[in-house]
């Protein structure tokens, strides 16, 4: 089942084309990285799935229902996640405030309910001993943990993470991965990964779409990403035969 | 010693005053970003919404209470929806003087309808004094310095302990992340307000039976409360507090072992001194740490 349909978005500041065209489908518990260079529209895309900024043209399908002209919060109640990449927690809340607000996206749940329930995604993270600290006594790592913690509370069923590995060391990005990897097969969760860490995206990824100046330039599984003469020609120019993308 | 009990206790009630103008000021400017210079009117109007309920209307006290209460809670509500939303994407000048002449207006159409003459206001204390051995003190005062006590004790449970204290907390921080996060954003700004305009409606209806109910009371309750908050620390709810009493005390005392004709210079002196010397205030981040 389709978790996530964009079709033909585009996206034009004045004469910039930012994003041209570009179709994106998401299927329960599926595992999609985006890739390509910088400036190539990745984040673009995100904001125009999350309702930041409004698409030029297209439409956005989630859960079946039609949210292209939807608000950001009715979006993030219809099963949308999402962290940043510069880890924006809320500083002078305490990690337990944070993830509250994480889970506070379903109306009606009392306080109590809310504590508990974000006491509890915690928990399943294991970040329990952290929960009445502030953000500032935190690691940088852990810092990452709490974001993710923070999307997952308000258990969404598609999550996008906007480079969850930039800044981490290798044995947290193995940590990382693994937390990944548990979390989708624990909540049938659908993840769209944004990364610049390659080693990350080809053993995480099931299916990997490369943008490039704002067009799908190459989708496919990461073994044919690779080998994809175009996705090189992006990333180390014309010419170039290297495969180690 | 008995002088000095006396005013220190007027010295609170009206710092009480000036902390709960402050801490309206606070919450709106940190959660929107909005500096309300209005935010003397919305005294003003919290005293005449008084006016209204328990001397024209005749109402007894607590529904006349509650009942100014309610007004005030519609009153930030229409502010809201007629001066914040579409003010919200302008610069920063509009905004100020958006709020400096929906002030003036505000001062102006309650001078339309109550006219230019002083009211009486009620307190449920009035005329009653507490004897402490030979120092009189005033109820009404003790009263206030009680109540605004309560307040700030329920301000902090609702900020900390409660799920939308918290999201008003997270959307006064970034707005961006809280939309994110599936707050609605705009209903938490739209409380805020309210909550604002709430605070200042006590603060209104405890200064009636301090001062007179007066069209002009708002200018000097927002000067007031404007230094407060300037020596507590900007955007600082601790801040808002500690400078509401300092600015009340300052002024009491000032005028009475100083010179009633310079009690205004002490604070507004102090606030001066602040500005130069430690901008962030008492409680304070710097301005330039605002993200």
């Amino acid at each position: 089942m389709t978790i996530l349909d964009a079709r033909g978005i585009s996206k034009r500041y004045g004469g910039l084309l930012a994003l041209a065209d570009v179709d994106l489908s998401v299927a329960e518990s599926e595992f999609v990285a985006l890739i390509g260079p910088n400036g190539a529209g990745k984040s673009t895309l995100l904001n125009v799935l999350t309702g930041l900024t409004p698409p030029t043209s297209g439409t956005i399908t989630l859960n079946a229902r039609n949210v292209t002209r939807s608000a950001t919060h009715s979006r993030i109640r219809a099963g949308l996640g999402r962290t940043f990449q510069h880890g924006r927690l809320f500083e002078r809340l305490s990690v337990l405030e944070n993830v509250m607000v994480g889970a506070a996206n379903r109306p009606g749940r009392s306080d109590t309910a809310l504590r508990k329930a974000a006491l509890d995604t915690l928990g399943l993270m294991g970040l329990e001993r952290f929960a009445h600290q502030p953000i500032s006594a935190l690691t940088y790592g852990n810092r990452r943990m709490v974001e993710l913690t923070r999307a997952l509370a308000g258990q969404p069923r598609i999550l996008l993470l906007d480079e969850p590995g930039a800044g981490l060391n290798s044995g947290e990005v193995e940590d990382l991965m693994t937390r990944l990897r548990a979390i989708r097969a624990e909540h049938r969760l659908a993840i769209v990964l944004i990364e610049h860490n390659m080693g990350m995206v080809m053993r995480l990824a099931e299916r990997i779409v490369v943008l490039n100046f704002g067009s799908k330039i190459a989708e496919g599984t990461p073994t044919a990403i690779q080998a994809d003469p175009a996705v090189l020609d992006a990333y180390l120019g014309a010419g170039s035969s290297y495969a180690g993308v | 010693m008995a002088d000095l009990i006396q005013l220190l206790t007027n010295g609170l009630a009206l710092g009480s005053i000036y902390a709960l103008t402050a801490i309206g000021f606070v919450i709106v400017y940190s959660a929107t970003g909005v500096v309300n210079f209005a935010a003397g009117q919305f005294v003003m109007v919290g005293t005449f919404a008084g006016v209204a309920t328990l001397v024209n209307a005749g109402w007894p006290m607590p529904v006349g209470y509650i009942g100014a209460l309610v007004v005030m809670a519609l009153f930030g509500a229409l502010f809201y929806l007629i001066v914040y939303l579409p003010l919200r994407a302008s610069p920063i000048v509009t905004v100020i003087i958006g709020t400096v002449a929906i002030g003036i207006t505000i001062q102006n159409m309650a001078l339309l309808t109550f006219g230019s003459w002083p009211f009486p206001v009620p307190s449920p204390f009035d005329g009653m004094m507490i004897d402490l051995g030979g120092t009189v003190i005033s109820a009404h005062a003790i009263a206030v310095v009680i109540a605004t006590g309560v307040l700030i004790l329920l301000l902090w449970l609702l900020m900390h302990r409660t799920a939308i204290g918290i999201a008003m907390r997270a959307v006064a921080q970034d707005v961006k992340v809280a939309r994110l996060m599936g707050l609605r954003v705009q209903w938490l700004l739209a409380f805020t307000w309210i909550l604002a305009a709430v605070m200042a409606g006590i603060a209104g209806l405890m200064l009636g039976p301090m001062w007179f109910a007066d069209v002009n009371m708002g200018d000097p309750i927002a000067l007031k409360a404007f230094a407060a908050t300037v020596i507590g620390g900007f955007g600082s709810l601790p801040g808002a507090i500690a400078g509401g009493f300092f600015v009340g005390l300052a002024e009491v005392l000032g005028a009475s072992y100083v010179s009633s004709a310079y009690k205004d210079l002490i604070a507004f002196g102090v606030m001066i001194l602040f500005l130069l010397f430690r901008p962030q205030g008492i409680f304070g981040e710097k301005i330039q740490d605002r993200g």
